[in-house]
């Protein structure tokens, strides 16, 4: 029977293999050149040494790729792509073409041989989205350490054990959709909506509340990011409060109509950067408005070290959602007619 | 033991009953031809019987097992309509297939008779013949060493000669094991030198089912004067009757001989009486003659 | 080796046509003692017929001590058949045409007398063999 899954899917392995083998063949030259500047440019010392600003040095690599920033809509594509390729025909093409009257008609029972064509894909899906996170992990190290925020909803997506999960479960979508909608092209289509459905939904509204997000309030006036809240954690939201609490803008620092209404010394003065520094022996109106006022900054995120926990519960959720669909593929499969 | 029984087996697809009601036995080592007119239920009823649908209501027992079930997959054959096969599959892999998908799957018969009927094994399976189809997918269905074996419209797209050796090769198979053959079709005269058991459906209803040899034996063709028409003597049932301005034709089911001098008695043709029973204007489930010799329980 | 046909519309039932042709062999000498009648497979395989249409004719042929099956080997010729004598032919032949210039007389048109003696004929045929 593993021979029959594997004969039947043999071609799609390939075209698999072929696009990671592809995949690869971008990632490992690139990343090589990628890391070698990394460290020549000085810009690995600079980081790793305590206090240092970085600042024009991290430019200077920024600006050098940012040219692949194509790339992530791409990686983050790969789960959804296995799940319409490797899932949605699994059932959906042996409805459609009428070849279930054999298969469900010889010596194995519909649940065995399900079975067994879901362990030969979701495996052979398995190894490439495992091939690819690892790849993408060690290839983007370079430009985690220079600031982006891996924990950053789509840079979190690409590193860790989740792609594996949504990998999984995208294989196991399609071919639950593919029980529902029996046709190829049609099952092939729901699977990438609903697949994009569920990865927004949980991305963008369930996410953050995995763990009580920490609330950090600060000053207004300071040159850097403090040590509460920095690159490396996952700000969700930041907005400015006033003495009682109240939310009174959003993003750091308020309007300056909201300032100006509220110190005529600032109305006077005209528009203004947010941060000015204070100017030696002049009296800075905007800080003596945000002073009155008791205006501060209020950051809610997720620290940086709860990166692992967050992805083991994320990973946690899909694989939860794979195994309902399993089951319910089983089932629906033992129905079908 | 009766290879297949089905008892108020019936199928619903929305508003309408592919199947009603249909009730009866077959023995087992029988050749049984399904006939009717397309969408008379013969697919929706063979699909019942090797698992691939559930029935509305009734039941029906393949080997005395729940079709479908585990234990009775194995010794269940069955070719579908117009013989899937997985297109790129070379022969020769389709019958890895039926080795893989079958224990106790006779590999050399598979490839003796693919290889007797000079099918090339590498050919992919997509560009056979219609008439090689049909031959491999009955050659896969006979390596399975099956008990019964279930065909759904074999002969429909062949051509005279592919029919023959269908038929051919079917019969031979028969001869080796005694397995118990039903194949459907609506077409007749392949069935008749072939089939020992006739079961006649109509809109899902079994019009005639029985024996060929008691079918031919108990239904003649009467001519005769038209105004004779009325009870005769040896005749149970008058299945159709055509009149002229004097004479009367008339196909009957007897119980007994006719020796009514005033009318001619004709053999007849088992395509004469299938028609009949098809074109009965009776579409009463009780209205349909069970001639096995044994006498059927009430059921 | 015999090869048979079955004539699906000749009204005869197709066992008894076996029956006939294996007969009609043996009368003339196509079919001695000893030979062996081909495999109920090997009629089948040339001709589409139900195997279980040979079975009852070789058995039948059995029953009336021409053939004798040895079971794992194959059917074979017992003993041959005597056409009848040529006497009896020319004696029939007058006594048939007397029946049918009776019947004839008796009001019967050519295709009654037809119709009378197929259906009669059929009735002693399946009678013998019952």
């Amino acid at each position: 029977m593993i021979w029959v899954a594997w004969r039947q899917h043999r071609t799609l392995m390939l075209w698999g293999a072929v696009a990671v083998a592809a995949m690869t063949l971008f990632l490992i030259p690139t990343g090589i050149g990628m890391s070698h500047f990394f460290t020549s440019s000085g810009l690995a010392r600079c980081l790793s040494t305590v206090g240092a600003d970085c600042g024009d040095l991290g430019q200077q690599f920024d600006s050098r790729y940012s040219g692949y920033a194509f790339l992530v809509p791409l990686f983050l594509m790969a789960p959804v792509l296995f799940g319409m390729f490797f899932g949605a025909p699994l059932i959906a093409r042996e409805m459609d073409g009428g070849t279930y009257r054999l298969a469900w008609t010889q010596g194995v029972s519909r649940p065995r041989w399900l079975s067994t064509k879901l362990a030969v894909v979701i495996g052979s899906a398995l190894v490439g989205a495992i091939a690819l996170a690892l790849l993408v992990t060690w290839w983007s190290r370079p430009l985690i350490t220079n600031g982006a925020s891996r924990f950053r909803p789509g840079i979190f997506d690409l590193r860790g054990v989740v792609p594996i999960a949504y990998t999984i479960f995208a294989v196991m979508l399609g071919v639950a959709i593919g029980t529902l909608i029996k046709k190829t092209l049609p099952a092939v289509g729901v699977t990438l909506v609903a697949f994009a459905g569920v990865r927004v939904g949980i991305e963008l509204f369930l996410r953050q509340h995995y763990m009580t997000a920490k609330t950090l309030t600060q000053s207004l006036i300071s040159s850097k990011g403090p040590p509460g809240a920095g690159a490396a954690d996952w700000i969700i939201r930041e907005n400015t409060i006033d003495r009682l609490g109240h939310i009174v803008s959003s993003g750091r620092g308020p309007d300056f109509g909201y300032l100006a209404a509220r110190c005529p010394a600032l109305a006077a003065a005209g528009p203004f950067p947010k941060f000015a520094t204070a100017v030696p022996g002049q009296a800075d109106p905007f800080a003596a408005c945000v002073q009155h006022l008791g205006l501060r900054d209020m950051i809610v995120y997720q620290p940086a070290s709860r990166f692992w926990t967050f992805q083991w519960i994320e990973f946690g959720i899909f694989i939860a959602l794979a195994i309902g669909l399993a089951v319910f593929t089983v089932w629906r499969t033992k129905r079908l007619s | 033991m009766n290879a297949l029984e089905a008892s108020g087996l019936s199928k619903r697809y929305g508003k309408h009953w592919a199947l009603e009601n249909c009730a009866f036995e077959l023995p087992s080592g029988s050749i049984a031809g399904l006939v009717g007119p397309n969408g008379a239920g013969k697919t929706t009823l063979l699909h019942i019987a090797v698992g691939l649908l559930e029935p509305t209501r009734g039941s029906l027992r393949i080997l005395g097992e729940r079709p479908g079930a585990a234990q009775v997959l194995p010794r269940v054959g069955f070719v579908a309509q117009d013989t899937p096969l997985y297109k790129g599959f070379k022969v020769s892999e389709m019958i890895s297939f039926g080795a893989h998908m079958n224990v106790g799957f006779d590999m050399e018969f598979a490839r003796s008779r693919i290889a007797r009927l000079e099918i090339p094994p590498d050919q992919k399976a997509g560009s056979l013949s219609g008439g090689q189809r049909a031959q491999v997918g009955l050659a896969l269905a006979l390596a399975k060493r099956p008990e019964i074996l279930l065909l759904d419209e074999p002969l429909a797209s062949l051509d005279p000669l592919a029919r023959r050796e269908f038929l051919q090769t079917l019969m031979e198979g028969v001869a080796d094991t005694g397995v118990t053959v039903v194949l459907s079709s609506h077409l007749l005269t392949d069935l008749e030198r072939v089939c020992d058991h006739m079961m006649v459906l109509a809109r899902g209803r079994f019009r005639l089912i029985g024996d060929t040899a008691d079918i031919i034996k108990t239904h003649k063709v009467l001519i005769g004067p038209k105004e004779r028409v009325g009870s005769i003597s040896g005749v149970s049932n008058v299945l159709h009757q055509s009149t002229t301005d004097r004479q009367a034709t008339l196909l009957v089911r007897t119980d007994g001989p006719i020796i009514d001098p005033s009318w001619m008695v004709n053999q007849v043709s088992l395509e004469d009486v299938v028609l009949a029973y098809l074109d009965s204007r009776s579409t009463s489930a009780d209205a349909v003659p069970d001639l096995h010799a044994v006498e059927e329980v009430a059921r | 080796m015999i090869e048979f046909r079955l004539e699906s519309r000749s009204g005869i039932a197709p066992y008894l046509q076996i029956v006939q042709q294996v007969k009609h062999a043996l009368r003339l000498g196509m079919l001695r003692t000893g030979d062996q009648l081909p495999t109920v497979k090997e009629v089948v395989g040339s001709i589409a017929i139900n195997p279980n249409t040979v079975l009852k004719a070789y058995r039948e042929l059995e029953h009336e001590g021409l053939v004798e099956g040895r079971p794992g080997v194959g059917t074979f010729v017992l003993k041959g058949l005597d056409g009848p004598p040529p006497q009896a032919h020319a004696a029939l032949r007058r006594s048939l045409l007397r029946w049918i210039r009776t019947a004839i007389d008796a009001g019967l048109d050519y295709d009654s007398v037809e119709a009378l003696f197929d259906s009669t004929f059929r009735e002693s045929a399946e009678e013998e063999i019952a």
